[in-house]
């Protein structure tokens, strides 16, 4: 409070009018209007250095290695690009790629929908504590630890493997394959596809539901013609995320799949890592990021910007 | 004018002379100090982990840290990784991350030939050491190898009851479906897969497809494929029957007591060189001391302790091998032994080395 002896202010007031006096000094209220652009000029800025780098990325791409000098010849040409469609591996390992985000984001949309669902209407606290509790717990663990816990519990003397055996069953190849690698790619984007989902069935009231049923919809007949298209902007966004983080992925088909199941992001780590070869490493970033995008613009247009609810249209 | 001082007897020219003298004297450890650059606070040696890493710090770094005061810390970023960061702090005119790289000779010959390494042609003893210390197709020295190692065929001697695999193509029988192990990019099996599918080494580089044969025969097996830590978890775990790795991982498995063995079949087994190499744009001091550690690599103790612990041949002349490696053909020592090995000359890996990794990838990736 303020002295009313001395009528001086506290000591903390009078701080906070100097920094009030500071920022007027440096931001006068003349470009107060300008106050949206400096809170974006972060995120700008760190978009811009990104691009920056694609950029340098795509120069790169455009240049082969010298093998005499380990270094990129000076001369443009679209020779890292030409390898990319007259080798077979790398489309093979592409449509790998595409195949494994196809079925994880599948998947994991089957499955996060009921689990956010029942965390979002479940009545019972201690429920919705525990559900999100195991939600957000993997995230504590990364995906590398994930990945080797995966190996131990799928492994030929693994947990699975020991209960099989113990039963006069075979010993199953759990591990390093294909479906080892969307085992647990599917196990890791889980979460993600819950965190997304969860908020556009939480603006579903359930009220809405209740309706729908008093009109004499089953419960299929709510879910099929109410809730899914209500859905809608959780269902693309969790699809967008899971999708693009699945192509992109290096740890899962790394230590699940046996060498033998690569995705495109262990191909871009052998080219630039182990031939040294900047230029089609880039090349292979580029593409990558080019389907990618294109993918994901894709989705949108079918499915609209609106339906992530930034249409721009004031509610 | 006399020069003599009547009341000491000294003259000017004693004088003066004494005077210098105890004056040099003074300035002689200041003048010797100078010519010893001034000492980092540590020196950072790139290095693989595990038994590896162990070796060097028993066999090279503890001494030395212990000989001079500077302390060594190893970085265990992987040789791959390390390579493009050391070639971009180069080019880029910043100080490289590292003091020395502990390489292979493949790896550390395509950074020479990218021009990112100091030249240590004015070590001393370089001229004592096995002519296998000298790098292949390159001028001068820049890297020196310090060992020579051999992927052997490791085995699981539950799975071979009738004794070691003879031959590299057990890999190809049907009992053993996924459970053969291959490094990840095909590194010490390339030119012996061309001799296991029927070709000879005149076949190496210009005819690989017999290797390629194999290589598609062995993709029906389901190889893993993998990394040094990989093939001991797989050992350890009882995942893989036989595998091709370095001798040092099969040593260093069996020591800690996973049942595993080792063979030299009868196609023979690929043998090579790991190096040290320093990368330019070190500051003064630090490239010198840097060159002592290499130095002191090099010297018969560095050399006798650093290998014994590896269990591999030094590039010192007239060691003993290990106790438990005398008579192994893993551990060549004489010009027989070195018969049953292929050696692929540097340049030679270098210039087809991605040229066998696009192959190898494309056939275990289909």
């Amino acid at each position: 409070m303020a002295d009313t002896t001395t009528g001086r202010k506290p000591v903390s007031w009078r701080m906070l009018d100097a920094v009030d006096r500071l920022v007027a000094a440096a931001w006068p209220r003349g470009a107060h209007g300008m106050n949206g652009y400096l809170f974006i000029l972060p995120a700008v800025a760190l978009v811009f250095i990104l691009i920056v780098g694609l950029g340098y990325m795509a120069d790169y791409s455009l240049h082969e290695l010298d093998l005499a000098t380990y270094r990129l010849k000076d001369e443009y040409s679209l020779a890292n690009y030409a390898a990319f469609f007259e080798r077979p591996v790398y489309l093979r390992i592409l449509g790998r790629s595409l195949l494994a985000a196809v079925i994880v984001t599948a998947v994991s949309i089957v499955l996060a929908f009921p689990y956010a669902y029942l965390m979002v209407r479940t009545q019972s606290a201690a429920i919705r504590k525990f559900l999100l509790i195991a939600l957000f717990l993997p995230f504590f663990i990364g995906q590398v630890v994930r990945a080797y816990g995966w190996l131990i519990i799928l492994g030929k003397e693994g947990f699975i493997n020991s209960m099989a055996t113990a039963l006069g069953l075979p010993p199953l190849d759990l591990i390093y394959n294909y479906p080892a690698v969307i085992f647990g790619l599917v196990q890791y984007m889980l979460p993600f596809a819950v965190l997304l989902l969860t908020p556009a069935l939480a603006a579903i009231g359930e009220e809405v539901e209740l309706a729908s049923e008093s009109l004499g919809a089953n419960w299929v007949r709510t879910f099929r013609h109410v809730l899914i298209p209500m859905a809608t902007p959780g269902l693309v966004g969790a699809s967008v995320v899971v999708f693009t983080l699945t192509l992109t992925d290096f740890a899962m088909p790394q230590i699940l799949g046996g060498g033998t199941s690569d995705f495109i992001a262990n191909a871009i780590y052998d080219s630039y890592f182990r031939i040294s070869n900047l230029g089609l490493g880039s090349a292979l970033s580029i593409i990558l990021v080019v389907i990618g995008s294109a993918l994901v613009a894709l989705i949108f247009m079918i499915a609209g910007t609106g339906t992530l609810g930034i249409s721009g249209r004031n509610k | 004018m006399s020069t003599q001082n009547r009341a000491t007897g000294l003259s000017r020219r004693r004088f003066l002379a004494t005077s210098a003298l105890a004056a040099g004297s003074l300035a002689m450890p200041r003048i010797v100090r100078a010519q010893e650059p001034e000492k980092p606070g540590e020196l950072i040696v790139r290095a693989w982990g595990g038994a590896w890493g162990d070796a060097l710090k028993e066999g090279v770094t503890d001494p030395f840290t212990e000989m001079t005061g500077i302390p060594v810390r190893l970085d265990f970023t992987e040789d791959n990784e390390i390579k493009p960061k050391i070639w971009a702090a180069v080019d880029q005119g910043r100080v490289p991350p590292i003091h020395v790289n502990w390489d292979t000779t493949t790896n550390a010959t395509i950074s020479a030939l990218r021009g990112v390494t100091v030249d240590l042609g004015d070590l001393k003893g370089l001229d004592k050491l096995l002519p296998i210390a000298k790098p292949v197709g390159l001028d001068g020295w820049p890297l020196v190898n310090t060992y020579s190692y051999v992927y052997v065929c490791a085995y699981r001697p539950e799975a071979f009851p009738d004794g070691a695999p003879k031959s590299w193509r057990v890999m190809l029988e049907e009992r053993l479906k996924g459970r053969v192990a291959l490094y990840n990019d095909g590194i010490g099996f390339n030119p012996i897969a061309v001799l296991a599918g029927g070709g000879t080494v005149k076949d190496i580089p210009d005819n690989m497809e017999p290797g390629y044969e194999f290589y598609r025969a062995l993709k029906k097996n389901d190889p893993l494929l993998g990394e040094d830590p990989d093939f001991t978890t797989w050992f350890q775990n009882g995942e893989i029957d036989i595998a091709c790795t370095i001798s040092v991982n099969a040593r260093a498995a069996k020591q800690n007591g996973i049942d595993v063995e080792w063979t030299v079949p009868e196609e023979g087994c690929k043998v090579d060189t790991d190096g040290l190499w320093i990368p330019k744009g070190l500051p003064e001091n630090e490239e010198y001391w840097a060159k002592q550690l290499v130095q002191y690599a090099i010297g018969r103790d560095a050399q006798e302790k650093w290998c014994a612990a590896l269990g591999l041949p030094p590039v010192y002349p007239g060691l003993e091998p290990p106790a438990d490696l005398v008579g192994d053909p893993a551990y060549p020592t004489t010009p027989e032994d070195f018969k049953k090995l292929v050696r692929i000359p540097s340049p030679v890996l270098v210039e087809n080395q991605p040229v066998w990794f696009a192959r190898f990838k494309e056939i275990m990736q289909g």
